[in-house]
């Protein structure tokens, strides 16, 4: 009894999280509440963009709060390649990916002579760096941004095949896009996780000496974890841009890429898979909720939704530093042996 | 060449504001070795606190350095003891997110109080005096900069005798170089860790009073100054006194030649990638002794 509860519980409760997310766009189509589906999608991009900074934060141990410059990278090139040659943003996506992991690889191997605080200060200085480039480069028009040509209002497997929804079905067509990226990226850190690769990474965060003496090069797994970020950061970016039918330096560079999804890991639980899940399914709704319950009123657009962040990661680095997901739940399911 | 000296003279005395930014967090970050992330919410809040003094009871922001400085004296001792006693022995990271979500609850607590407007003083001592300038060797400096960068090399220098020459800066540093050895003199270390804080905060706040004359007053003001104080503490050897003075010039030179021969936006590019090129071939910083 005890055994079988231990392996069916999480399984049945993954079964039914996953149905959710399935149907949970569908009462709100057909009431017309479409917004919901945004959220919808802010929630699982967020959660996506936790998942790749737990590689870098989480796993291997080093805090990042630049991945925000490989989200561009993502955006920029699927919009650049469709605009001048036309290319699918799928395959622009791919391209994103690459190039963003090739970046990542080059800017961060120097950086890796960088430990701890120092590590994290050079990202925001990498991110710093970007900004002005971003702002002045001719080819991606400067400050003003790409515009992505619109093609949508056609059937749904074209408007799929172009990365573009448009009409009723926009929030419905780009919530389950970001569904199944979310999936394919969750599956992938699972297996970088259980892999040989996710040992490496944990070795490093918990002991850089001991990792070396045991033949583990540190630099080299810091940058293959800090490239796999980049990469799912570049997805995010991709898909954020279609969405957006924009890019632009002060949204895609902006620092709350990287410091939104790393609240989530850690109010969910740093260097836990469901961590950044947890993490984004409670605070980026709060975002939402405010707006909503603040309407118009005096302080609608105050910031409230972020001091309200502000607080609970404080009180979550001062309680429970190891996030919600560390608190006993296996025991109070009674999943526990 | 004459544009070049210019940008050289304005850049030193933007460097000694700099430095009264960056000596908090020498202390906190260098000293204490403790991560503080929301150090530019303190100037940010020093800045808001010269401003509403100056438009509730028309003080000058030159004189409210010593209100801010004691108000925000206490909130650093606060937040010393309310939160970051508490994440100070964990794994390190959990000082980067106690500080992140400090950022976020001071940032949008201003914005909540003052929206995201930008404020500007302008009946101030030193905005009255703009336009003013002096001519040395070919060379014009604004009286207000120049009064500005002096008041906070004063500070500063008192700063650097209250950390190297008084019985207190040594207890502070002793408590920083070894805690249980600091306890066996009779130090209590507690006390030395909510003191730095305190300083901290005050200090930066102090500078945001002197700023607050110069820039515009808004709620997100803070983090360029958060990651710029970082580079300075950084280059100029952690810890370092003196060292932060000398890093804050070179990034206040090192900024203001930037934009004699780039646009504006790259003026701070530099600074960071010779963080990362100093951070990489010589890690004790310029001006770091060990």
């Amino acid at each position: 009894m005890d055994v079988s509860n231990r392996r069916l519980g999480p399984r049945l409760a993954l079964g039914a999280l996953l149905l959710l997310a399935l149907v949970y766009p569908i009462p709100l189509q057909f009431s017309g509440y479409t917004y919901f589906q945004t959220v919808g999608f802010l929630v699982l991009l967020n959660a996506m963009l936790g998942i790749g900074w737990n590689v870098i934060g989480g796993w291997a141990g080093q805090f990042d709060f630049g991945p925000q410059v490989f989200f561009a990278v993502g955006a920029y090139m699927a919009a650049l390649l469709l605009i001048h040659f036309g290319l699918n943003p799928w395959l622009g996506m791919v391209a994103g990916v690459v190039g963003a992991m090739v970046l990542s690889a080059l800017v961060t191997y120097p950086l890796t002579r960088l430990r701890g605080h120092y590590f994290a200060i050079s990202t925001v200085a990498i991110w710093m760096i970007a900004q002005p480039i971003g702002a002045t480069w001719e080819l991606i028009n400067g400050s003003r941004g790409l515009f992505i040509p619109v093609q949508a209002g056609h059937g749904p497997l074209r408007s799929l095949a172009e990365l573009q929804f448009a009409g009723r079905t926009k929030a419905l067509g780009y919530y389950y896009v970001a569904l199944g990226l979310f999936v394919l990226v969750l599956v992938a850190a699972h297996l970088v996780e259980r892999s040989k690769l996710g040992f490496y990474f944990r070795a490093i965060r918990d002991d850089q000496e001991g990792a070396e003496g045991i033949g583990i090069n540190s630099r080299l797994y810091k940058v293959i974890a800090r490239s796999i970020t980049a990469g799912v950061y570049a997805v995010g970016g991709v898909l954020y841009g279609f969405w957006a039918l924009a890019v632009f330096p002060e949204q895609a560079l902006d620092l709350n890429w990287s410091t939104l999804p790393m609240m989530a890991t850690v109010v969910g639980g740093i260097g836990r898979l469901w961590g950044p899940v947890l993490g984004a399914v409670i605070l980026i709704p709060i975002s939402q909720l405010m707006s909503t319950t603040l309407g118009t009123g005096p302080l609608a657009g105050r910031g409230i939704d972020l001091i309200v962040y502000g607080i609970i990661i404080i009180l979550i680095a001062a309680l429970r530093p190891t996030g919600l997901l560390s608190l006993p739940w296996r025991r109070w399911l009674g999943w526990a042996a | 060449m004459a544009l070049l000296l210019q940008a050289i003279a304005n850049g030193l005395l933007m460097g000694f504001l700099y430095a009264l930014v960056a000596v908090g967090l020498t202390i906190i970050w260098g000293l204490m070795e403790m991560i503080n992330f929301a150090h530019g919410e303190f100037l940010m809040l020093g800045m808001f606190g010269a401003w509403g003094l100056s438009v509730a009871f028309g003080l000058d922001p030159l004189v409210s350095i010593l209100p801010v400085g004691l108000v925000m004296y206490g909130l650093g001792v606060l937040v010393y003891r309310l939160l970051m006693r508490r994440v100070q022995r964990g794994d390190p990271f959990t000082q980067i997110f106690a500080t992140v979500g400090l950022l976020f609850l001071l940032q949008n607590s201003a914005v909540a109080a003052f929206t995201s407007d930008y404020q500007y003083l302008t009946n101030t001592l030193l905005t009255r005096l703009s336009g003013a300038k002096i001519q040395i060797l070919g060379i014009n400096l604004g009286i207000p900069l120049l009064i500005g960068a002096l008041l906070a090399l004063v500070l500063f220098l008192l700063l650097y005798l209250l950390i190297d020459r008084t019985e207190f800066g040594l207890a502070l540093q002793a408590t920083a170089e070894d805690r249980e050895a600091a306890m066996l003199v009779g130090i209590r270390p507690q006390k030395m860790f909510a003191v730095a804080w305190g300083l901290g905060a005050a200090l930066v706040a102090v500078a945001g009073c002197i700023l607050a004359n110069f820039f515009a007053i808004y709620p997100q003001v803070g983090f360029p100054f958060t990651v710029l104080a970082y580079a300075i503490v950084a280059l100029g050897g952690f810890g370092s006194i003196l060292g932060t003075l000398l890093a804050a010039l070179v990034v206040g030179v090192v900024q203001s030649v930037t934009t004699v021969y780039l646009p504006p936006a790259f003026k701070d590019a530099f600074v960071f990638a010779s963080y990362i090129l100093i951070g990489l071939f010589r890690p004790q910083g310029l001006f770091g002794r060990f």
